[in-house]
């Protein structure tokens, strides 16, 4: 689904991530672990085009990210991958001015020209699926943590994106909800999407992700099966991570 | 008050005061005009210094009645208005009015020509009140020379003035010419605090004396102003007859409360679509002007940091007054209210743009980011996400800063636009009610920007009840399910 190659990130003397290679295979999820610093969301950003690659190669679907490219093609294929590509925010960033339906038609309305009727009744089948149909008159401020990330999952997925990448998904939830949200990841899989999940909760991403790749240093120190990587990592180094998050 | 007695002070406007009494152009810091003249020879004939205290034609008998001066010589008519404020002295000038054109104006021959055109003149004079009378469309200048320069540049279509005055500014202009003779015949008083009786009896003998000694008719004669109507006037005086009654037609000022009231009920129309008109201005050049400071390349950033720092770090009365002499040099004459509008709009556009910028930035980098992982191109981001939000923070300032362009408004005056200071300002000279008509004018002002302000606390908590309101009903819903 998504194949990245020596992927360097420089801002300014600071090489924050350090030739990443990678990929992931549609309807899998991929969790990405690593301590603060370690440039996993910068990650991210540069997986969704928010950051400019330094060097190396993204691969998505049909688009190629290069850093040879010209500004304006650089910017034009980045449009392009984020057709593909859906981002759930830490923060969420929902819409505060507009209500939970108009947050998830927004875009489809406004960008891909869906009439709103279709988009309406659309968005509230992805209220349903992320069970929350009863919200969808309501406004982010009046909706808990929980509630505004179910609402940002279903704003992201209106896109039909093939590829989801979640940010720190749990920092807001308590466990009941943490084990809720695995359960309705693991329905998107099977719904036909690929993820991509930056966390540093192990638990979470133990039952949640198909592979495990531990970041440090902007490198990627040992990637495999989720079960080998926490149960025989190899470098020392995810094992005194594993050690101290455990 | 032995020392007191000693001097003389009089109180006339010299700013454009020629040729009454003004400052010599080829010495600054000194005043010539015949009028100056006349009360050296005034003083010398009383025995007296005089000492000239420069001051405002509009309020001219305010400031006698607070004792800055002890008489008024600037050209005074005798009216019933002021008859009731102030003491007249004899009269020492016999003036007439005399109706000036563009020289390539052949429609006006008279004041009858007059009725649907706009005539300039000086506010609260003969010249005025037979506008008024007459009911000829008629705008105040503060001093003639504005009068005759707007009369060149068509923003009035004739101006009327007394003579002394159009025979100074008129008569070496190639461009303007006289509509007609010169009509109506008018006296020139001197004015004294009521009670000065002693000092009326000092000033009428020495103004007897210099008519009998010839010394009057020696300064008119110098400055062009001795005509038939001195001649007639001077000649039962020199004769002896000093009591000898004075043919001349006296304006009143047609003062009245309910005509007072009727035009400042439309100043304050003036101003309400003054305030309205340069708060569109405001609010839609303001935006482009916040945009390009905030993103725009270096140089438009510049530039909109240039225009925002000029028009806060000027005052808006420098700018007006800019505006309206200085643009016409580069061949763009605009109308008064055009200009006040224009002027207050570029003003207030460069507090709206910093309203705008301000608001724009506190909208967290996030909500673009989700934009544009939406697909949303820049334009569309800002449109649909950035600027409903910001439009939210702004509006609070945005409403304020219009209570206050209403406020503003009143720098209109300066220009001679009839908003309501103007109307405040010449018709409490006109009537002395300066207390009574503050009051009301007062109250007009409240009238307007309370609702304003009403308004806005209306809409900020609409926004907040709305946001209030979904809470409750969230709680609602979350209770029944």
């Amino acid at each position: 689904m998504i194949r990245v190659t020596d992927l360097r990130k420089r801002f300014g003397d600071n090489e924050v991530l350090r030739g990443i290679t990678f990929e992931v295979a549609p309807q899998t999820v991929l969790g990405i672990i690593g301590g603060s610093g370690c440039g996993k969301t910068t990650l991210l950003r540069c997986l969704n085009g928010l950051e400019r690659i330094s060097s190396g190669r993204i691969e998505c679907g049909e688009v190629k990210l290069e850093s040879s490219l010209s500004q304006k093609e650089y910017r034009r294929r980045v449009k392009q991958l984020r057709r593909q590509v859906g981002t759930v925010f830490q923060h969420f960033y929902l819409f505060p001015h507009l209500s939970t339906l108009a947050n998830i038609t927004e875009a489809p309305v406004h960008v891909l020209r869906t009439p709103k009727r279709k988009a309406e009744s659309e968005a509230q089948e992805l209220l349903q699926s992320v069970g929350l149909q009863y919200a969808a008159q309501r406004y982010p401020e009046s909706l808990s943590g929980g509630e505004q990330q179910r609402v940002a999952i279903a704003r992201a997925l209106a896109m039909r994106p093939d590829l989801l990448l979640f940010d720190e998904p749990t920092s807001a939830l308590d466990p009941k909800r943490t084990s809720e949200l695995r359960t309705l990841l693991r329905e998107f899989v099977d719904h036909g999407h690929t993820l991509v999940i930056v966390s540093h909760s192990l638990g979470f991403l133990a039952g949640a992700a198909d592979y495990m790749m531990y970041l440090e240093g902007g490198e990627v120190v040992e990637q495999g099966p989720t079960k080998e990587v926490l149960n025989s990592p190899k470098d020392p180094r995810t094992k005194e991570f594993i050690r101290h998050a455990g | 008050m032995v020392h007191a007695q000693q001097t003389l002070r009089w109180g006339a406007d010299p700013s454009g005061g020629a040729p009454y009494v003004f400052t010599n152009p080829s010495a600054p810091d000194r005043y010539i005009g015949y009028e100056k003249e006349m009360v050296d020879a005034l003083a010398a004939a009383m025995g007296r210094k005089p000492e000239f205290v420069p001051s405002d034609w509009e309020t001219l008998v305010s400031a006698l009645q607070r004792g800055s001066f002890d008489i008024i010589v600037n050209g005074l008519e005798p009216t019933a208005d002021r008859e009731r404020q102030i003491l007249f002295s004899k009269p020492y000038y016999i003036f007439q009015l005399q109706l000036t054109v563009r020289r390539d104006d052949d429609r006006i021959k008279s004041l009858a020509d007059c009725k649907n055109r706009v005539v300039g003149t000086l506010v609260n004079t003969a010249a005025s009140r037979i506008l008024d009378q007459q009911g000829v469309p008629m705008r105040g200048y503060p001093d003639p020379v504005s009068a005759y320069r707007d009369l060149e540049l068509k923003r009035v279509d004739a101006v009327l003035m007394d003579v002394p005055a159009e025979v100074f500014y008129v008569r070496s202009n190639p461009r303007l010419k006289q509509a007609g003779p010169p009509f109506t015949r008018g006296l020139y008083v001197i004015g004294l605090r009521k009670g000065d009786d002693a000092l009326k009896r000092e000033v009428d003998a020495a103004i007897d004396k210099i008519i009998t000694d010839g010394s009057l008719e020696r300064i008119l004669k110098s400055w062009n102003l001795w005509n038939d109507a001195q001649v007639e006037f001077q000649a039962p005086i020199r004769a002896g007859n000093q009591n000898a009654e004075v043919a001349f037609d006296m304006t009143t000022a047609t003062f009245n409360w309910r005509d007072a009231l009727l035009r400042l009920g439309r100043a304050a129309l003036v101003t309400v679509l003054l305030a309205f008109g340069s708060m569109v201005i405001a609010v839609f050049l303001g935006m482009p002007l916040a945009l390009g400071q905030w993103k725009g390349p270096a140089p438009l950033r510049a530039l909109c940091t240039a225009y925002v720092e000029f028009f806060r770090g000027t005052p808006v009365l420098v700018q007006l007054l800019f505006l309206y002499f200085g643009l016409p040099v580069f061949g763009v004459t605009m109308p008064g209210w055009l200009t006040a509008l224009v002027g207050l709009g570029l003003n207030y556009a460069a507090y709206e743009s910093q309203v705008y910028r301000a608001a724009l930035e506190a909208i967290p980098k996030g909500q673009w980011e989700a934009a544009y992982m939406l697909g949303m191109s820049p334009v569309l981001a800002f449109r649909r996400i950035i600027l409903p939000q910001s439009f939210r923070i702004a509006l609070p300032t945005m409403t304020n800063d219009f209570v206050s362009l209403f406020k503003d408004t009143s720098v209109a005056f300066a220009i001679s636009v009839w908003e309501l200071a103007t109307a405040y300002r010449e018709l409490a000279n006109a009537s002395g009610q300066f207390l009574l008509l503050g009051v009301i004018v007062s109250l007009f002002y409240l009238a307007m920007s309370l609702p304003m302000a009403h308004l806005a606390r209306l809409l900020e908590r609409r926004l907040r009840d709305r946001s209030e309101r979904r809470v409750e009903s969230a709680k609602l819903s979350e209770a029944k399910a």
